[in-house]
């Protein structure tokens, strides 16, 4: 046996196995070495037929060695494997790891489970373990993780030098500029020293808060929030003469009134409110039961889109009608008039004014009687851009209703005390501030206007702030610090419902950045300015102190703390302080086409700016105009017509330019305009919204930015800058006027109507409790003998094949969708997809794998809205397979339409085979693009589309050069953005390359990785079927309304089973035989046939109706008008033609 | 005319035409053979940083793969060991094995500094291939089937080509390569020494494990391709 481990006759560097033809050659070392160790075998060598072998191997070697080619031989280079000295306990490399932790938000948090590969959060979840949570969340927490990867992120500690302009300044340097701060006000108890914050509900950071306010008595504080949530504890506290808010119970209503709360979208908390209202609206034939909403708004929004009935009015006349409404419901609950008599007097008084025009009696009276009919049941929410007087009234409406400790109860919300943002203002230049330290926020770019901020800021002799960008505000500002990313950071919040839940780092600063606390905690000169110390400490002051090990372990690991949520709060209403209050409302006339209003509303997208840098949500079509990377100034049709601004190539079906020119055939094109309010202006995009209010025009915030990043700046417009302190969502008054006639506009879905085809089926309750199969009933054509295809479908046989446990599937309730889009980045986050720019998403060349589909249905002033998540449909009959030249799209034997990206040349058949038109092609390397060609300049739209690397350099170095210095790192991204956003990829899922073809795959990866989990807990026995509920899609996971669910439809006891037997169940474009594996469920709709503007039918099925001649009742068993053996269906009833209902 | 073109040229097309043919049959049969992976990866060796040899550790000493790569039946990958394994038995103070010797003082170094041991990677499949360690050791295929017999290796090197013509073999026939669970790690081990006598003992338990186990090895790209 051989023991002595052999020399090696190769040197120490450089490959090992093909160096040359001499080492080949039959040299004595080389010999000897042979005989001891040739790994193929050494006896062999001497025998006969070895020798041809060796032979071979030394004319191959000749061979590469004359190509002069291969110098180091046709292997890949060597790598190196770097194994840890001392393994971290509990690390097992390659196994991703799971943190509870939580995104703090103004109202609370969302509770989140980040998964690290490595080291590196890859993805963000809702942490399912909270009680009552579903692991939903909302749009922005999936894409923070992104933000964590900014290349624009704050990455220092700043001073402002002499030439005005921010320099790095050293770690130590600045944080002993942050205790001089606390030592100079020492001594006079912080005269002069005022605090700028944002809202937050942390505990922690409101006890270092309150320390600091013990030791600078005099200092004073102050908050801003651009898109205020605060109005909900005002509102209630004010109504329950106690420091309260109103927590809802939205699955425990009936009746649902929205008075301009888009509760499902723009709202804090959006991810409860979605989940509570979607189980309501799961009809099933048994079960036929569920909630009407009712909105009364003036946007377009996803909550008016998922209405019974929807009434538009003006933002400014909500007020009259909830009043109105509010009249008639006091009216007749039964409140004695001694309560509530003077509130009525009020209400009476602010209802009058209100236009029949506007809002019909019949209307309000309706939606009255409805609510009054559901006593106890019914629940009125008020819109964060409606003023005070709105949320007393809809406080003043749910306990007249009964709602008390039903739909909604109170729970404590103690007053902060902070001064606003104008209180400041006037602080500042009054000069009573020497040192003014803001707290995150970004008030030059987004206080009111009329403030003049930037002037103000500077009247203070010191700013220092701590922020995550350096801003707009940054550049005004002496010391700039960087603010860690919640992802690095210790720390702690409550949600809405007043759990606590812990922060958890998953990684260092990437960038040194300190947290807010250890911020405040220097400035206060704690003992331990550490972050997990101080969260540590106000754990033990929350669950009890002294604190216990295993209890702040276990706080940690199940990432919230038992028992910790809000009691709720015993308080009843003060009537005369409503009335008082709500009598002395002025509302404001109701706006004409001389006289439009201007609404701002909060960003579906970029929220107030803050994620402005951020490309997954810049690349996010907004949920209802779908256009990407900019913001719109948006009105209704007659409202364009009025201000003489409408465009002239408009389509009936939406933004369809018409030109000849055929560079500019399938784009879309909205008027530059410019919109002029008490003289200040803005430029930007106009777009006809089907569904606002007239003579109104929507803003949307967070837009405009100047010092936002590669990604933000300049896309769209500054809403802000028309924006007053006194009235921040409403502003009259504007004048428009045409800039530009064509303006390109990224915009995904350019055509709203489905033309009559039943792509999204609908039917009203009453309706589907007389057909609960009307979905089906809508289905297209039979083909003659039948629905059977010529060959035998292979998955049939696959199904019993008893070897192959899974045939996987997906069903998506239309009925609980609303459109928020949180799958769509979620996607995006888990599958690698990347961001292509405002230019290639114009050219529909978004690489998103799941989109929303919204439709429009019945009038243009007044429609129907309906959302339909659209991704791969996986169909057995796949028509993208029968073309693919190379067999790239193949399927598999569990039913999965699978992409093998290497075998794909990019021929792009299959796309143009693909009915559903949900592939997505890489036209260029769009992960090594540079954020500046994908971002590109937006206005005007001229992002660079692709610059040869024999022309073009990156870092200043010629891209021919770079490749050929480093071969692998052939990217046109700067090092400073390659290396840090490469860090953001899951590393189970390949990243794509130009010319390859991608689509959704139903989260492969991680269907792989349950099987492998059971398999391998199965060892040698056969329980290798993956469990129900083990495996959840990105998509699925993120849904707050669990409107998708997905899993093996062998297991016939699977939920997914369950759904695709759910008698609402149908497949799209079924008349194509493709046999979809997602399938959809129909959505149900649940006016009241008491209300104005009812229809028996959706307007979207009415439609259908039409364009197919069916003369019997669509939602019956039967085709009318198409199948002969079967006659004209004499039942039913016509469909009403009524349409649009005000 | 012949003065210029002799009659012999009427026949270049086609010793052209059957010289080209020859040509491309040669270059295509070249690339076959000598550009695959067959070819192109068997044997590799890189010189590893330190002379670790597998056969002393595995083969001789009777190691159990899992005491170093401990993570191989819990991860996609099977790990490269910390230093602070070595230093279990080479350390100065514990085990104390050649605890001077030079040819370790690249190991001594590392546990000192915390620094990793740049080891040279010899076995990987493309970044395009999705291979999973733990379902293959914790359902019967032995580390033996794709790293050859590395208990009698000095220096490790690259035993089977790791083509994904490599992988379907198995797959399509996974009967003819599984084993005893107990038996994944014992790489010499055999059912018999008599070859005829070890091929119908693996076959019968082939057969009845596969079934057993529902082992249904899959031939699809979503295997290994996401």
């Amino acid at each position: 046996m051989k023991t002595a481990r052999p020399a090696c006759p190769y040197p120490e560097t450089g490959a090992k196995y093909w160096r040359g033809p001499e080492e080949l050659a039959d040299s004595p070392e080389f010999r000897s070495w042979v005989e001891q160790e040739f790994p193929a075998g050494a006896e062999e060598m001497k025998d006969g037929p070895s020798r041809r072998e060796f032979v071979k191997l030394m004319s191959a070697s000749f061979m590469l060695a004359g190509l002069g080619m291969f110098g180091v031989g046709c292997r890949r280079p060597e790598e190196e494997i770097l194994p840890f000295a001392k393994q971290p306990e509990g690390y097992v490399h390659g196994v991703p790891q799971y943190f509870a932790t939580a995104l703090p938000t103004r109202t609370g948090a969302i509770p989140l489970v980040a998964r690290s590969n490595d080291g590196r959060p890859t993805k963000v979840e809702g942490n399912a373990q909270i009680p009552g949570s579903n692991g939903g969340t909302d749009v922005y927490s999936q894409a923070t993780v992104l933000g964590l990867y900014d290349p624009d992120r704050a990455r220092r500690f700043a001073r402002k030098g002499s030439a005005g302009s921010l320099n790095k300044a050293e770690r130590a340097e600045a944080l002993d500029a942050l205790a001089a701060i606390g030592k100079q006000f020492a001594g006079n108890g912080g005269q002069g020293l005022s605090f700028l914050t944002e809202r937050t509900q942390s505990p922690s950071e409101l006890r270092v808060r309150g320390e600091l306010q013990k030791k600078f008595p005099r200092a004073t504080w102050f908050a801003h929030e651009p898109v205020d949530f605060d109005i909900r504890r005002r509102s209630a506290s004010t109504a329950f003469g106690k420091p309260v808010q109103a927590r809802y119970h939205l699955d425990k209503a009936s009746v649902i009134l929205s008075l301009d709360c888009d509760f499902l979208s723009t709202e804090a908390g959006m991810e409860i409110f979605s989940r509570d209202f979607a189980k309501t609206r799961k009809a099933s034939k048994d079960h036929p039961e569920m909630s009407r909403l009712f909105a009364v708004e003036a946007l377009m929004t996803l909550t008016g889109g998922a209405a019974d009935h929807r009434l538009r009015v003006p933002a400014s006349q909500v007020i009259r009608v909830a009043a109105q409404i509010a009249d008639f419901v006091l009216a007749g609950s039964g409140i004695p008039v001694s309560q509530a008599g003077e509130l009525r007097n009020a209400l009476t008084n602010l209802g009058r004014g209100l236009s029949s025009e506007l809002a019909g009696n019949d209307w309000v009276k309706g939606c009255a009687t409805d609510l009054l009919a559901h006593k106890g049941t019914a629940v009125v929410l008020a819109g964060y851009q409606q003023p005070l007087e709105v949320h007393l009234i809809a406080h003043a409406l749910n306990v007249a209703l009964g709602g008390l400790g039903k739909t909604f109860d109170l729970v404590p919300a103690p007053d902060g005390g902070e001064g606003s943002l104008a209180e400041l203002g006037t602080s500042l230049n009054g000069g009573s501030v020497d040192t003014l330290v803001i707290i995150g926020g970004n008030p030059v770019y987004n206080a009111p206007a009329d403030l003049n901020w930037a002037a103000a800021q500077a009247k203070a002799k010191n700013v220092v702030r701590i922020g995550y960008y350096e801003d707009e505000t940054a550049e005004h500002c002496n010391w700039h610090f960087a603010l860690a990313h919640y992802l690095e950071s210790w720390g702690d919040a409550r949600t809405a419902d007043g759990v606590y839940l812990p922060v958890q780092p998953l990684i260092q600063p990437l960038f040194g950045g300190i947290t807010v606390l250890e911020f405040l905690a220097r400035i206060g000169g704690f003992a331990s300015a550490n972050a997990y110390d101080l969260v540590r400490d106000s754990f033990s002051s929350v669950a009890g102190s002294p604190l216990v090990e295993n209890a702040w372990k276990k706080f940690l690991h199940d990432g919230f703390l038992a028992g910790s949520g809000h009691k709720s709060v015993e308080a009843s209403l003060n009537w005369a302080g409503v009335a008082t209050v709500v009598a002395a409302a002025k509302a404001a006339a109701a706006p004409t086409g001389s006289e439009m209003e201007v609404v701002f509303a909060r960003d579906a997208r970029v929220d107030d700016g803050r994620y402005s840098n951020n490309g997954w949500l810049q690349e996010l079509p907004d949920p209802v105009t779908k256009v990407a990377w900019e913001n719109v100034i948006a009105m209704s049709k007659a409202s364009a017509k009025a201000l003489g601004v409408f465009p002239k190539y408009w389509d009936e079906g939406g933004w369809l330019a018409k030109f000849d020119n055929l560079e500019a055939k399938g784009l879309t094109y909205a008027s530059l305009v410019k919109l002029t309010v008490a003289g200040k202006q803005i430029e930007g995009a106009l777009w006809i919204q089907p569904g606002l209010a007239e003579n109104t025009i929507v803003l949307q915030l967070g837009y405009g930015r100047t010092k936002a990043g590669r990604i933000g700046d300049l896309a769209g417009y500054n809403a802000y800058t028309l924006r007053t302190s006194g009235s921040p969502w409403m502003a009259s008054g504007a004048t428009v006027e045409v800039v530009q006639d064509r303006y390109e506009i990224a915009c995904t879905q350019t055509h709203w109507s489905m033309e009559g085809r039943p792509i999204v089926r609908e039917a009203n309750l009453d309706q589907f409790k007389k057909f609960p199969s009307f979905a089906t009933a809508m289905n297209g054509h039979e083909m003659p003998g039948g629905n059977h295809s010529l060959y035998p479908n292979p998955l049939d046989e696959l199904r019993k094949n008893p070897n192959v446990l899974h045939q996987w599937g997906m069903a998506i309730d239309l009925g609980a969708c609303t459109g928020c889009s949180a799958c769509v980045i979620a996607c995006q986050s888990e599958n690698n997809i990347p961001i292509v720019g405002k230019m290639q998403v114009s050219r529909s060349r978004e690489m998103h794998w799941i989109r929303i589909d919204r439709y429009f249905a019945g009038s243009f002033e007044s429609p129907q809205m309906t959302n339909q998540p659209m991704m791969c449909q996986h169909c057995e009959a796949a028509p993208c397979e029968s073309v693919c030249p190379v067999n790239a799209t193949v399927h598999d034997e569990e039913g999965l339409n699978v992409m093998a990206y290497n075998r794909c040349v990019g021929t792009r058949y299959c796309s143009n085979n693909c009915p559903y038109k949900v592939r997505r092609y890489n036209f260029f390397d769009y992960n090594k693009r540079s954020l500046k060609d994908i971002a590109g300049e937006k206005v005007p739209l001229l992002g660079t589309v692709y610059s040869t690397p024999l022309l073009s350099s990156t870092d200043g170095e010629w891209d021919l050069l770079r490749w050929w210095k480093d071969p692998d790192n052939n990217t046109k991204r700067s090092t400073d953005e390659w290396e840090i956003l490469k860090l953001v990829k899951n590393p189970q899922v390949s990243v794509r390359m130009r010319g390859v073809m991608e689509k959704c795959t139903f989260c492969t990866q991680r269907i792989e990785a349950s099987k492998i989990s059971q398999k391998v807990k199965a060892r040698e026995s056969g329980d290798v079927a993956v469990p129900d509920g083990a495996l959840k899609t990105a998509c699925q996971q993120a849904c707050p309304a669990e409107a998708i669910v997905f899993g093996n439809l062998n297991d016939e006891h699977s939920q997914v089973s369950h759904w695709k037997a759910d008698t609402r169940n149908y497949s799209v474009l079924d008349y194509l035989h493709t046999k979809p594996r997602l399938t959809y469920l129909a959505r149900v709709r649940n006016p009241n046939s008491a209300m104005p503007g009812y229809t028996e039918h959706p307007l979207s099925t009415t439609d259908y109706a039409e364009v197919n001649n069916v003369h019997g009742n669509p939602n019956e068993a039967h085709h009318g008008g198409h199948d002969e053996s079967h006659g004209h269906a004499e039942h039913g009833v016509p469909a009403p033609a009524e349409k649009g209902s005000h | 005319m012949s003065d210029i073109f002799p009659k012999w040229t009427n026949r270049l097309p086609v010793y052209v035409i059957v010289g080209a043919l020859l040509a491309g049959t040669a270059v295509t049969a070249g690339i076959w053979y000598y550009f695959t992976p067959k070819y192109t990866r068997v044997g590799f060796m890189p010189k590893q940083p330190v002379a670790f040899s597998h056969a002393i550790h595995a083969g001789q000493l009777g190691l159990d793969c899992r005491y170093c790569h401990s993570q191989v039946e819990k991860s996609w990958y099977s790990n490269v060991p910390a230093t602070a394994t070595c230093i279990n038995c080479h350390g100065p103070n514990n085990g104390g094995i050649l605890k001077d010797d030079p040819r370790l003082a690249l190991v001594r170094k590392s546990a000192e500094t915390g620094e990793s041991i740049p080891w040279k990677q010899v076995h990987k499949v493309p970044d395009y291939v999705f291979f999973n360690h733990s379902v293959h050791v914790n359902r019967g295929v032995s580390c033996k089937e794709c790293h050859g017999d590395v208990q009698t290796m000095d220096e490790v090197w690259h035993a089977k080509p790791l083509s994904m013509a490599f992988c379907l073999d198995c797959h399509r026939n996974p009967e003819s390569r599984v084993r005893p669970l107990e038996e994944i790690t014992n790489l010499g081990w055999k059912w018999s020494d008599d070859p005829k006598i070890a091929a119908d003992k693996q076959k019968a338990f082939g057969k009845e494990f596969v079934a057993n186990a529902k082992i249904h090895a899959s031939q699809n790209c979503s295997a290994c391709h996401r």
